[in-house]
């Protein structure tokens, strides 16, 4: 579908007008606005799009098929309506757009309204939790509960007392859990995408609008930011919440840390791109301190949440340091004094071994940018959901650097956002993260480039003058961009759904998958053994304070393949022999994820249970369709 | 403008003692945890933010909208972390400590972010 974008009217409020002669006036003819007005057409195509892809979403969320999802996870369960109304909400944000300048609602609401597009239906349906190890983060929750205090320097299995070091998160989900009066965070752990997203886009637009008066450059840059959001860091998690966190105290530091006189001829119109804002005015140092004082608790919170968004804070900030306009050292001090306090006290443990292991890992860029475990993504969906993750990377990556390019007056006055973008960049030179840094970098990445990227879509309002475009003159560039815009945005959504929903057979968690491993792990004496091919299971780490996991089958694949050959004999020697018992966990999920993930052969999982199932060390004490668990027989024990 | 202020002030330094009563109704309903959920999210950065001594300028306005949510978690964040430190932990304890500070809160001038102060852009200080 293609739509003209004119020039928007670029006002200088930095509110959809509310208040001011000019505004009353805009709503006293909203409110006098009669039936003929709303079918007038540039208005029409303005709300009928919102009502239309409304309607196909809601007739097709019932017949979303997840309960039977194959190789392409949940892509092929999607209904002709719900790619339907994807299209109509693309190209009804892209005529709103039209309006953007007088209304800037309506494609806020258009975004809002994407957000739950894509992101609502498994927060609906589902009947269990989505994302296995989101229900890691429920039992930690469920841990505090129990022992009503935090126990930093207690060791747990699988480094678990990081999260009694960085604890934020979860105290304050333990408080909800007891005000609401539910059981656990399972009864609204899959609403955390939509209610990090709620919450996070008006700190992106007040970001956006600190570098842009634009608001249609705003609004596109939320969108990008929506659908390049792939990357599934926003479901029930500490980094969840700490990416606000941290991008809320970059608001308040890129509106109110200009020095005096840092802005140079950014102070002139003439010096600015047409839809750039005006750098923001200057703070004294006594603003400037109060303002210190003002961000000590959010910065405090998001070391309370999470061990790397605090590293992530300190090198943006730094980044920030390295120009005129922020050069703020008092802030990243005590950025940096807080992170330290809270590391060498609550997180002591985990910061002395990473300490340690950052030895092994500084420097190894090619382990560290490593997505997950050493597999090879297998099935269609997975591989798919691979192949889109790049390609939307490199999507993004290349109209960011196209507006870079062509659009220098914007990349002067929004330098400050390019630079916290690419600040963490870096950290791939430090650690790999548990495999996830790649994951971190380019979330962290995402604000900045999103921006850029918009800018590269969304031409400049009156821009005839404005030079670096090679050559090409605006009523062309115009025209390419009424085309380019609604294409490359549908592209982009287009480009969410395998990305996103790939490998959404690995996510979802069928109720009786977990009521068989919560039965067996309710009953499991304390110091039992709990194993299991991987950690990706739902209730894989229920009373995790209280076991012991070995997760045998994260390992490189040949190391598998040998596994394989003799699976009671690999495991047997790893095996407690103090009579402390052991159970072995082999589920659905764990074949869907060790298969996906490449960790298993094709077949692998099968061949596991069988031998395991067959070995005289091994006896099964349950089974269902869902899994199968059995119980080691030590050597002394007489078999049964 | 002040009658509207002062109603908000009241509605602010009342919202977390909602909240708190309404923990009081039946597990797991909606007139329990919406009023709750509003409350943690909102309500103490609102407090914190909003009472401003003049009309907010557009771009505070934004500020607060955007600020509200982010300063009101970290505040959760604090207390309920704080309160499991000095194993006084209980749902009470925490909707109480919120309510008692966006109560307080709220009794005070926003905070004095240069946005919702400065009055137009570059306009001079007023002495």
């Amino acid at each position: 579908m293609q739509q003209r974008v004119p020039a928007p009217a670029t006002g200088s409020s930095e509110l959809p007008p509310e208040s001011g002669a000019s505004e009353e006036g805009e709503s006293e003819r909203v409110s006098k606005r009669g039936l003929p007005d709303l079918i007038e057409a540039q208005i029409l195509f303005t709300w009928l799009p919102l009502v239309l892809a409304t309607a196909l979403w809601l007739y097709a969320l019932p017949h979303i098929d997840y309960r039977h999802m194959g190789d392409w996870g949940l892509l092929d369960q999607l209904p002709a309506a719900f790619f339907l109304s994807l299209v109509v909400l693309t190209a009804g944000f892209v005529v709103s757009l039209r309006r953007a300048g007088t209304a800037p609602w309506w494609p806020g609401l258009y975004s809002v309204a994407l957000l739950f597009a894509l992101k609502a239906p498994t927060a609906i349906l589902y009947d269990s939790v989505r994302y296995p190890w989101a229900s890691k983060h429920d039992a930690v929750v469920t841990h505090l509960l129990v022992n009503q205090e935090l126990r930093p320097g207690t060791p747990l299995s699988g480094n678990m007392a990081a999260y009694d070091q960085w604890p934020g998160f979860f105290t304050l989900n333990s408080a909800l859990v007891r005000a609401f009066g539910v059981q656990t965070t399972q009864s609204y752990l899959n609403w955390a995408a939509l209610f990090y997203g709620v919450i996070l886009i008006p700190v992106l637009v007040l970001v956006y609008r600190t570098f842009a008066e634009d608001w249609r450059l705003v609004w596109t840059g939320v969108w990008i930011f929506e659908v390049a959001n792939w990357v599934g860091q926003d479901y029930f998690s500490p980094q969840g919440l700490a990416l606000i966190l941290h991008l809320s105290v970059l608001a308040v530091v890129l509106r109110h840390f200009v020095r005096p006189g840092s802005a140079g001829d950014l102070r002139s119109r003439a010096h600015l791109d047409p839809a750039a804002a005006s750098v923001p005015p200057p703070t004294t140092a006594r603003q400037r301190a109060v303002c210190v004082v003002i961000l000590a608790p959010l910065i405090a919170a998001i070391n309370f949440t999470h061990q790397l968004t605090p590293v992530m804070l300190c090198v943006s900030l730094f980044a920030l340091n390295l120009t005129r306009r922020y050069r703020n050292p008092g802030l990243l001090v005590v950025t940096g004094l807080i992170m330290l306090v809270w590391d060498l006290t609550m997180g002591r443990p985990l910061f002395v071994e990473t300490l340690d292991s950052l030895k092994e890992s500084a420097g190894n860029l090619l382990n560290n940018s490593r997505a997950g475990y050493a597999g090879e993504l297998t099935g269609p969906g997975p591989v798919l959901q691979g192949r889109a993750d790049i390609v939307m990377v490199l999507a993004v990556a290349a109209l960011a650097a196209f507006a870079v390019l062509t659009r220098r007056k914007l990349l002067k006055s929004a330098l400050p956002l390019l630079l916290v973008s690419i600040a963490p960049v870096p950290m791939f030179a430090i650690n790999d993260y548990g495999g996830e840094m790649l994951f971190r970098v380019y979330l962290f990445g995402l604000p900045g480039a999103a921006f850029f990227a918009a800018a590269a879509l969304v031409p400049a309002p009156g821009g005839a003058r404005e030079p670096g475009y090679f050559g090409v003159a605006p009523v062309v560039r115009r025209r390419i961009s009424a085309v380019a815009l609604p294409a490359v945005l549908l592209a982009l959504v287009a480009g969410f759904l395998p990305a996103y929903y790939g490998k959404e057979r690995m996510y979802y968690t069928p109720p009786a998958e977990t009521a068989l491993v919560t039965k067996v792990i309710d009953a499991a004496p304390r110091d039992s053994l709990i194993l299991a091919a991987t950690g990706s299971f739902p209730m894989a780490l229920h009373r995790y304070d209280q076991l012991e996991h070995w997760f045998f089958v994260e390992q490189a694949l040949p190391d598998n393949i040998r596994m394989l050959k003799d699976p009671a004999g690999f495991l047997e020697p790893g095996l407690p022999k103090d009579g402390r018992p052991a159970f072995v966990l082999l589920t659905h999920t764990q074949d869907v994820y060790t298969a996906g993930e490449g960790l298993l052969p094709a077949g692998g999982f099968a061949e596991l249970t069988s031998k395991l199932s067959a070995s005289p060390r091994f006896r099964v004490i349950d089974r269902n369709e869902y899994g199968t668990v059995l119980r080691y027989q030590p050597p002394t024990t007489p078999l049964r | 403008m002040p009658l509207t202020r002062n109603r908000i002030r009241i509605a602010m330094a009342l919202s977390g003692w909602v909240a708190l009563g309404a923990t009081q109704l039946p597990a797991a309903t909606p007139a329990r945890w919406i009023p709750v959920l509003l409350f943690v999210c909102f309500g103490p950065g609102f407090a914190l933010l909003y009472p401003q001594p003049d009309m907010l300028r557009p771009g505070a306005r934004l500020e607060a909208l955007a600020l509200a949510a982010p300063l009101s978690l970290s505040l959760g964040a604090l207390v309920s972390t704080s309160l499991f430190l000095v194993k006084g932990f209980s749902s009470t304890a925490f909707l109480v400590s919120l309510a008692a500070f966006a109560t307080a809160a709220s009794a005070f001038p926003g905070l004095p972010l240069p946005a919702a102060t400065r009055g137009a852009v570059e306009r001079p200080r007023r002495r």
